[in-house]
């Protein structure tokens, strides 16, 4: 997906980003706005296999923040959704305990905002 | 009163009565020093002042305001501009950064950071409110809290709706159209 992406100061990746989602975006761009060093879906988790071996499920953070040691999940979406990625970090956080991450909701970047006008629809 | 306004949160008189137990904490932590208190404008500034009228020690007061993500100061800038500087020099001083509430984490982050190059003795933190399940930047030195607050919207007692209502004696809860519920456990 094709979302204009700016350059940013602090994006430590070694591929340029490619943001899934208008909201990707917009975090990516306060998290350079406030120079907290940041990568962009880094790593993938297997949560489960099958007996085989195969990988039937995995989940990849948004974004991981170097200098803190965390993954970031970013939700705006309905209840329903944010259920279902909570269900996936539960499971994360079960298999790999070692392992920080925490949702970042909208409410998160409307109060950086300092307003409640972000077009945030994804 | 705006149909946004809620009920109280916290009343005037619990906010008096914390505000004197860390004015009176702050004063031993610092005796014999002189600290400097930062207010980080613009919603810390009823804090401040009340604050500052708790401290049975001498302390120095200033201000600093950043342009807030999104906000219509940042005009076009993609990196985060200060709107105004410290007037004092904190060389060698202790200083005191007094925040209404810290979230994230991002913008204290930012102001620690700043600080620290300009080489105070130590730097600490003082916030009125907190809400540390949300925190993105953990490594910062928070060292009183006012209160632990649940994820909800604020006005009065220097927080603003749409720069109204700063001056309300107590803490209400605020409900805006469209609000979503971000207070789903993980």
């Amino acid at each position: 997906m094709g979302l204009d992406t700016p350059v940013f100061r602090v994006f430590r990746g070694s591929e340029p980003p490619r943001f899934a989602s208008p909201a990707e975006l917009e975090c990516a761009k306060v998290l350079d706005y406030y120079g907290v060093p940041w990568e962009y879906e880094p790593r993938t988790f297997v949560l489960e296999e099958s007996e085989d071996g195969r990988v039937t499920e995995a989940f990849t953070p948004d974004f991981y923040l170097p200098e803190q040691d965390l993954y970031v999940e970013i939700t705006v979406m309905k209840q329903s959704l944010v259920t279902r990625k909570n269900r996936k970090l539960r499971k994360l956080r079960a298999r790999y305990p070692e392992i920080k991450i925490k949702l970042f909701y909208r409410r998160d970047l409307e109060r950086l905002a300092q307003h409640f006008h972000l077009d945030l629809a994804s | 009163m705006d149909d946004r306004i809620g009920e109280i949160y916290l009343s005037a008189a619990e906010l008096a009565a914390r505000v004197r137990e860390l004015g009176a904490e702050i004063g031993r932590d610092y005796e014999g020093r002189e600290p400097v208190l930062v207010g980080s404008l613009k919603a810390s500034l009823v804090f401040v002042a009340d604050l500052s009228r708790a401290l049975p020690i001498l302390h120095a007061l200033d201000f600093v305001e950043l342009a807030g993500y999104g906000s219509a100061q940042m005009g076009g800038h993609e990196q985060i501009r200060v709107l105004k500087d410290l007037d004092l020099d904190v060389r060698g001083r202790d200083v005191l950064i007094v925040e209404d509430v810290i979230d994230t984490g991002l913008t204290l982050n930012y102001l620690v950071r700043a600080f620290e190059l300009r080489e105070p003795s130590s730097v600490s933190v003082v916030t009125l409110l907190d809400r540390p399940y949300r925190r993105l930047v953990d490594d910062l030195p928070v060292r009183y809290v006012g209160f632990v607050v649940p994820d909800e919207l604020f006005v009065g007692y220097g927080f603003d709706l749409d720069e109204r209502y700063r001056e309300l004696p107590d803490l209400r809860l605020l409900r805006l159209a469209g609000q979503v519920d971000s207070a789903a456990q993980v």
